[in-house]
């Protein structure tokens, strides 16, 4: 589940699931449990149709990233702006939601990590995440609700020349 | 009662609207503290705050030292509701003059006990 | 095995260990608490069940599962509220001499109805003055985590003051963990409450809190008489809010004194002669 960039602190996998799980657990309750998905390392996310980055920056430098597709997108949305069944989401409001899941998760993930450090506001894309070439990828959560997958990331500065 | 909402997530706000609505209070919004901050001074003076703390414009921990240093607001309750969970940020906040904090993810049960122990819902 | 055999061993279990009773219409609680440790198995709820006959080990985890009680700080915030303003009043006239409470948190869950009285205490004690909390329950899972004292971002997030939560906790990954000058105020002590209570000693206040629920009235009144002498003439004994003595037999109804703190019923020796509580019809800021 995770890569390994030497000599800087990484957060822990459990610990990324466990805050991700919370999060979820908060936002969505316990009717569908969030599942592990086996994903080969270094496999792209193949269906992304939503990401969000976080920054922290400060005593700790990384960028926590959460991707998710597009049906499971909607439907978070849904629920924490409580539309009837019958409405639909704006791309904004996706934005929205998805913007405040990965602030929750990045400020979670900020906390574990050596600070003191700040978070941004998140950044929203539709379509999947880009990583800048200069980072590299500090640990990884694949995980699926309902049949919908969703992965978060935590990329850290590359160290040294490459 | 009256509580004002302060968040930049559209979806954040309508989740804290529905846990206050539901225990009969009134409420208002504002994206950032500056959008707060026009509205009280415009008179709309709620009796609490549910402040973020990352936002645009003007954060959540400004928002609430300026709020301190109006002597006609001094009755205001001030609840952060923030992902900002170290140790040192919720004492950074209670120091500015914050009452409560609710750490995000949050279930609508930790918003109802922490306002039941600011005494602004019966227990 | 079918589900209501299941449902019927499952309680027997439960009732020939602890006393707890779970009646018919507790099935979902039952299944709710089991289906998590019948997954971890890889088992059925009801495959899960058959095999307890011959596993000590699952037997335990049910018993730990079944007997948790639900907990929070402070929780109905009035009885704590009772506690500083009219009982500590009380106690710190009458126990000038010892400078020493003992109180029991019975049936004490996960430690937070203990830690919530240890911080009262630590507040309010005068300098000079000592106490000890005891917490006693029947699971020995619940038993280790409130000697490890660590709480999750999710349950310090409901009805703990934030200032207590920064002035008594500290982060450590992602559990808060109360300081050991708390923890050490606390000593742990496995116990059956329908098993004799030996070796506590007595105790200046008692909290019984939402645990007679669990039991049929027989075993209920004899917990009831038998914390009579676990309790210090002058003391305390406080239940949960939708629990009394007064449904008891006459004689155990009268040897327990209602007592009302402001809105918190608290029951009293009655053959202990004594004045009454100061400040009794105080109901706090």
């Amino acid at each position: 589940m995770s890569a390994v960039v030497p000599e800087v602190e990484v957060p822990a996998s459990e610990d990324v699931l466990a805050v991700t799980e919370d999060v979820w657990m908060a936002l969505l309750g316990d009717d569908a449990p969030l599942l592990p998905r086996t994903v080969a390392p270094g496999a792209p996310f193949d269906v992304a149709a939503w990401s969000a980055a976080t920054t922290i920056s400060g005593g700790w430098q990384g960028v926590v990233t959460v991707e998710l597709d597009e049906a499971l997108a909607r439907r978070l949305t849904m629920r924490m702006l409580a539309l009837p069944a019958d409405e639909q989401a704006s791309d904004s409001d996706v934005a929205d939601a998805v913007g405040e899941l990965v602030n929750m998760v990045g400020g979670n993930v900020k906390s574990l990590m050596p600070g003191p450090s700040v978070l941004s506001l998140p950044a929203v894309a539709a379509g999947r995440a880009a990583f800048s070439s200069d980072s590299a990828l500090a640990c990884r959560v694949d995980l699926v609700w309902q049949d919908a997958p969703v992965r978060v990331s935590v990329h850290v500065p590359q160290e040294g020349p490459r | 009662m009256r509580a004002m909402i302060i968040d930049d997530s559209r979806a954040m706000r309508s989740i804290l609207r529905r846990i206050v609505t539901d225990l009969d209070f009134e409420t208002s919004e504002a994206e950032h503290g500056q959008a707060a901050l026009d509205q009280m001074y415009a008179g709309v003076v709620p009796d609490v705050c549910l402040v973020d703390w990352n936002m645009p414009v003007m954060d959540g921990y400004t928002f609430i030292t300026e709020v301190r240093a109006n002597p006609e607001w001094r009755d205001v309750t001030l609840m952060m509701v923030t992902t900002e969970s170290e140790q040192r940020q919720i004492v950074r906040a209670l120091a500015a003059g914050a009452h409560e904090y609710v750490i995000k993810p949050f279930t609508p049960d930790a918003i109802v006990d922490k306002l039941s122990l600011l005494g602004l819902v019966p227990a | 095995m079918t589900t209501s055999t299941a449902f019927a061993s499952v309680s027997a279990l439960v009732r020939r260990e602890t006393s707890m009773v779970y009646d018919e219409g507790k099935e979902y609680l039952v299944e709710a608490r089991l289906n998590p440790l019948a997954a971890a198995r890889g088992l059925g709820l009801e495959e899960y069940v058959a095999r307890l006959a011959f596993d000590a080990d699952e037997r335990r985890k049910v018993v730990d599962a079944l007997t948790i009680n639900e907990t929070s700080w402070f929780r109905d915030h009035t009885p704590y509220q009772a506690f500083t303003d009219a009982m500590l009043p009380a106690l710190l006239e009458r126990r000038q001499i010892t400078r020493r409470l003992r109180i029991w948190s019975a049936a004490c869950s996960s430690g937070q109805e203990a830690y919530s009285i240890a911080m009262l205490l630590d507040q309010h004690l005068p300098p000079g003055w000592s106490y000890e909390i005891v917490a006693t329950d029947i699971s020995t899972a619940m038993l280790e985590r409130v000697r490890a004292g660590r709480y999750s971002q999710v349950e310090v997030n409901r009805g703990l003051p934030a200032t207590s939560l920064v002035r008594y906790f500290t982060r450590v990954g992602r559990d808060w963990e109360i300081t050991e000058r708390l923890r050490e105020r606390v000593t742990v002590k496995h116990l059956n409450l329908a098993a004799p209570y030996v070796g506590l000693g007595s105790f200046d206040v008692i909290w019984l809190r939402n645990v007679l629920i669990y039991f049929e009235a027989a075993t209920k009144q004899d917990i009831l008489r038998r914390m009579l002498p676990m309790l210090a003439d002058d003391g305390y004994l406080l239940l949960g809010s939708s629990e009394t003595t007064l449904d008891m037999p006459a004689d155990l109804a009268a040897a327990w004194q209602r007592e009302q703190i402001g809105r918190v019923p608290t029951y009293r020796r009655a053959s202990a002669a004594r004045s009454l509580t100061p400040s009794l019809t105080s109901t706090g800021a």
